[in-house]
């Protein structure tokens, strides 16, 4: 239980993915259909995306999603 | 929004400068002073008025609108207060400006209902009416009306106390408190917006 409520960190690879093919935060977000401060924040970590923006992304980008975001668990 | 609402707002709002140019050119003269100056002074005058009371329903028929109509609401005050949800980190982020501004609104209420219902006076009373040899009397009360009542008794009863100090509720009208309040929530909600976005 106690494991279950441990804090979790979600690490996400967008960046990775952006540079591989080639595209500007900008581009993205319209692709995507948010605006350019979401990349940014959520390639910074400062926000998490919806699900459905998650798997937008990794539709995008045709990986898994697993493959662009990752959950660790967070030291204390 | 229905066309007619969109309409009407437009008339709202491109009649605003005229209403203001009539305020400031009927600002010198009264109903009697119009009536003697007669000609153009007195059918302006009267077109002025009507605009005016046209204006006025029209402000009142687009203020029930946006109590009643959620989408001419959304449209109309998301405008007014800059709100704007382009994505879902947007539409979060609003939520939580909202419930800032929510609750610092509802803490500056409460401290303004303490405010207006808290009455503290101090005066002196005539020496027959000392109580243990003291004359300077100290007088608190709550006083909470839902609706406005006239306390000129009471008033003039307190004139008629030699005051120290005295406080009766708050100094500034309800229009006031509703303006004021108006401003701050716009004021609140795009600080915590911004604040939010950083």
């Amino acid at each position: 239980m106690a494991k279950l409520a441990a804090q979790l960190k979600i690490i996400n690879r967008l960046h990775i993915f952006r540079a591989e093919h080639r595209i500007t935060q900008e581009q993205l977000a319209k692709e995507i259909g948010v605006t350019r401060a979401t990349i940014v924040a959520i390639e910074g970590g400062g926000y998490n995306p919806s699900l459905e923006l998650a798997f937008r992304l990794a539709r995008y980008f045709k990986a898994d999603i697993n493959d662009l975001f990752s959950v660790e668990e967070e030291s204390k | 929004m229905r066309k007619l609402d969109s309409l009407l707002l437009r008339v709202f709002l491109y009649g605003l400068p005229i209403v203001i140019a009539f305020a400031v050119f009927v600002y010198p003269y009264d109903l009697e002073t119009s009536d003697r100056a007669g000609g153009y002074i007195k059918a302006l005058y009267n077109f002025g008025g009507f605009v005016f009371g046209a204006w006025m329903i029209l402000s009142i028929y687009l203020s029930v609108r946006l109590i009643v109509s959620g989408l001419f609401r959304e449209k109309v005050l998301a405008k007014i207060t800059f709100i704007k949800e382009r994505d879902e980190r947007e539409e979060i982020l609003t939520g939580k400006a909202a419930k800032s501004t929510m609750l610092t609104s509802l803490a500056i209420l409460l401290f303004l209902l303490c405010l207006s219902c808290f009455q503290v006076s101090v005066y002196s009373e005539r020496p027959e009416k000392a109580i243990d040899g003291k004359t300077t009397i100290v007088s608190l009360n709550v006083n909470f009306n839902a609706l406005q009542s006239n306390q000129q008794g009471e008033l003039e009863e307190l004139l008629q106390k030699e005051n120290m100090v005295s406080y009766s509720g708050l100094p500034v009208s309800s229009s006031a408190v509703i303006l004021g309040l108006i401003i701050w929530q716009i004021i609140s909600y795009n600080f915590s917006m911004r604040r939010l976005l950083k």
